[in-house]
């Protein structure tokens, strides 16, 4: 047995049946997924969801009332969180302010008492990296709240532990920053094959760099899956609204078995053969879950739906529509030269462009139908 | 011709006697009922200009006209501007009522007019319901609708926004911009707005001035901003992702033009003249598109794969350039996968080598 193999049978973190609970509220329950070595898993979900209380735990800053986390193959119960060979970099930094930027940076490797040559190459890369060589011999007074952070990340990302536990470290920077910051982190936890568990609320962030995404609510894991298995099967009505911008429509639906046809935003469409096949667990009455990519412009006169058009809001190369009719109210994504012709209030028709993308929700419990079949 | 509602002129402002310019030499013409954003990244200047605007700031040179007056000696609270911080800073203790009250008490302004002008910008705002309520029982989106709706009741003449959606959870800040726009075409205000976020300026505003290092590099309508950015920094700051952005050389070549950097070159087409100098060429992600066999213009492979859900972007790697390509989210791709790319002739972009500006050429027998 090869190396490789024993690390796939031990991943960098298995969290097993996870419980905590401050005073009367349960902050996670019942927690329980695994970070393969050399993987980006992503904890997401909204504030108060768990995430923090999770990697503090894991770091061994906490302590479970109840269930096992093991690093390694490793059960860590009791171990001093400076045992555990993990590296957590929170969204609030403390840097050392009287060491300058490198100094700050080079702490980690000076401890270790790596060589000057050592240390001045690994920094300068890091920094060139985090694009912040400029500020290598400032004091952390005199950088913005954006310099700071990716001080803070060059700190910990010098080091070489076994797990990276990465609590909202972005937050705190600018749109585009994050954006070009979130694919160098990827690149550098690939190239070195680092592993992470990142926290974050934010769910583009989390789509755009997980292997896989841990979707925590209320302190228990919803649904564990790739970030595109996620969008397209979302395990419930919560999960298909917080993942995705603009955000996905839910409107009233029916089936009627008779005409096999689909009813709702008063259309009438040939009933799409996946939602078919769930034919037994799918009611008659149901939620419909349309992606605003999912619907386009058509014909007012021949369009199965036909409303008015209420909003429209650029977002560049493409704008979001919003259409209204006596039954519902839906979202569409398009080509903004598509919308020049079109005036405020004035009726429009709707089609469905992807029917076989289509998602029914229990109406009652806001359970995909279908999820896990 | 009638007179812009604002009128920034050559305006300057310097700190430490010169040796930090903040703001450097802007020109901005604001129409009555127009909504401006001032789009950069912290330390552009965006905001420094904001409060020269307001008059917590004075300028360093320059003017600052509102319908066609200078106000630059005139003090903040005499200029009939309405500034809205991202910061809240609404009263929690006091009620909604109380809360819009206050700028006209403090003004002296009689009862019944105060109740009045409570009363419809509630409306306004939709908080009719609320205004007994106390602010600290409100969510965040309220909130941020009592802080406008404080400054509204002044009536200013100009809304000045300073990022004031930043502090919003996402669907709360989805609501609230559409809030925003209702409320620009219901009472056709002046707004001025500052942000970092290319969404929140594209989808509230009617022009954009894109800042860099204390300057504006462009203003333009936010419906054509993204298609024609004027300046290299407008074209690498604005979408997402934003233009791939190639500074390299023409070259003519067996009765060929190519543009070339290192070892990444792109055939124009037929041609002998090719202009001198650098210049640097911009490609949409949106316009290269995944292709095969003939078909492909270049090849390169995939380092990075981000998917979005409704598409996914690409970083491919060609030669030393590196490509972002936005594709279709079923794409079955890995990362380290060698893929084809072609773009559309129609679809590219120059600038000059120089000044960094848009340009236009005529090569290999068309105008790019």
């Amino acid at each position: 047995m090869n190396d490789t193999a024993v690390n796939r049978q031990n991943p960098a973190l298995c969290v097993d049946g996870v419980c905590k609970r401050f005073r009367t509220t349960k902050a996670l329950d019942e927690v329980s997924f695994i970070v393969p070595e050399a993987s980006l898993t992503v904890v997401l979900g909204s504030a108060g969801a768990g995430k923090t209380t999770m990697l503090r735990l894991i770091a061994g800053l906490d302590k479970p009332d109840a269930g096992r986390i093991e690093l390694a193959g490793s059960n860590v119960a009791g171990w001093e969180p400076k045992d555990r060979n993990v590296a957590m970099i929170f969204d609030n930094l403390a840097l050392y302010p009287d060491k300058t930027g490198f100094g700050n940076i080079a702490s980690p490797l000076v401890i270790r008492g790596e060589s000057r040559e050592v240390v001045e190459e690994r920094v300068g890369e890091m920094a060139r990296t985090l694009q912040i060589t400029h500020i290598m011999q400032r004091l952390p007074k005199t950088m913005s709240g954006g310099e700071r952070q990716r001080v803070a990340l060059g700190r910990a990302l010098i080091r070489t532990p076994s797990l990276f536990l990465l609590d909202e470290p972005l937050s705190s920077l600018d749109a585009k920053l994050r954006i070009d910051l979130r694919a160098e982190l990827r690149r550098m936890q690939r190239d070195h094959g680092y592993t992470f568990l990142l926290a974050t609320p934010d769910f583009h962030e989390a789509m755009a760099i997980a292997d896989t995404i841990v979707m925590l609510r209320e302190g228990r894991v919803v649904q564990i899956d790739t970030p595109q298995t996620m969008y397209d099967q979302p395990a419930d009505r919560e999960v298909a609204e917080f993942i995705g911008a603009p955000r996905i429509n839910l409107v009233a639906a029916s089936h009627e078995p008779a005409t096999a046809s689909l009813c709702f935003a008063r259309a009438r469409v040939d009933f799409p053969a996946h939602l078919g096949r769930l034919s037994e667990a799918l009611p008659t009455q149901f939620e419909l879950g349309i992606r605003p990519e999912h619907l386009r412009l058509a014909d007012p006169d021949s369009a199965p739906v036909r409303a008015e058009l209420v909003d429209v809001e650029s977002l560049g190369p493409r704008s979001v529509l919003t259409v209204r009719n006596e039954a519902a109210e839906l979202r569409l994504l398009v080509d903004s030269l598509d919308t020049v012709s079109l005036s405020l209030n004035s009726p429009v028709g709707v089609e469905l462009a992807h029917a076989h993308r289509l998602l029914a929700f229990d109406p009652a419990t806001g359970r995909r139908i279908g999820h896990g079949l | 011709m009638n007179k812009p509602k604002l009128e920034l002129v050559s305006l300057c402002k310097e700190y430490d006697n010169g040796s930090v310019i903040a703001v450097e030499d802007i020109d901005l013409r604001v129409e009555a009922g127009e909504t401006v954003a001032l789009l950069g990244s912290s330390g552009c200047g965006k905001s420094t200009t904001l409060n020269m605007i307001v008059g917590l700031e004075s300028p360093t040179s320059g003017d600052i006209q509102i319908d066609g007056k200078s106000v630059v000696s005139v003090p903040p609270g005499r200029r009939n501007v309405g500034l809205v911080f991202q910061d809240y800073a609404v009263f929690t203790s006091m009620t909604v009522r109380k809360n819009l009250a206050f700028g006209l008490e403090v003004r002296g302004k009689y009862v019944l007019e105060i109740n009045r002008a409570v009363e419809e910008v509630a409306e306004l705002l939709g908080m009719s319901d609320k205004l007994e309520a106390r602010a600290r029982d409100l969510g965040g989106s309220e909130l941020q609708r009592v802080a406008i709706g404080r400054t509204l009741v002044t009536k200013p003449s100009i809304l000045l926004l300073d990022e004031p959606l930043s502090n919003l959870e996402t669907s709360a800040r989805l609501a609230m911009r559409r809030e925003l726009r209702r409320l620009q075409s219901e009472i056709g205000l002046t707004i001025i707005y500052v942000t970092h976020d290319q969404v929140e300026a594209l989808s509230l505003a009617d022009r954009i001035a894109v800042m860099n290092a204390g300057r504006i590099l462009q203003v333009e309508k936010a419906s054509t901003i993204c298609a024609m950015p004027g300046h290299t920094f407008v074209a690498g700051f604005l979408g997402s992702p934003p233009m791939n952005l190639i500074r390299g050389k023409f070259e003519a070549r067996g009765g060929e033009v190519f543009f070339r950097r290192g070892d990444f070159s792109l055939a124009l087409g037929a041609g002998a003249t090719v202009p001198e100098g650098y210049f640097t060429l911009g490609m949409r992600a949106e316009s290269i598109r995944l292709a095969s066999g003939a078909d492909a213009r270049f090849t390169g492979r995939v380092s990075l794969l981000e998917p979005r859900g409704s598409e996914a972007v690409l970083t491919v790697d060609v030669g030393r350039e590196t490509l972002k390509v936005v594709v279709p989210p079923h794409a079955r791709l890995a990362v380290g996968e060698v893929v084809g790319l072609a773009v559309d002739r129609e679809s590219l972009h120059f600038f000059d080598g120089d000044n960094n500006r848009a340009t236009s050429l005529e090569l290999a027998g068309r105008i790019f």
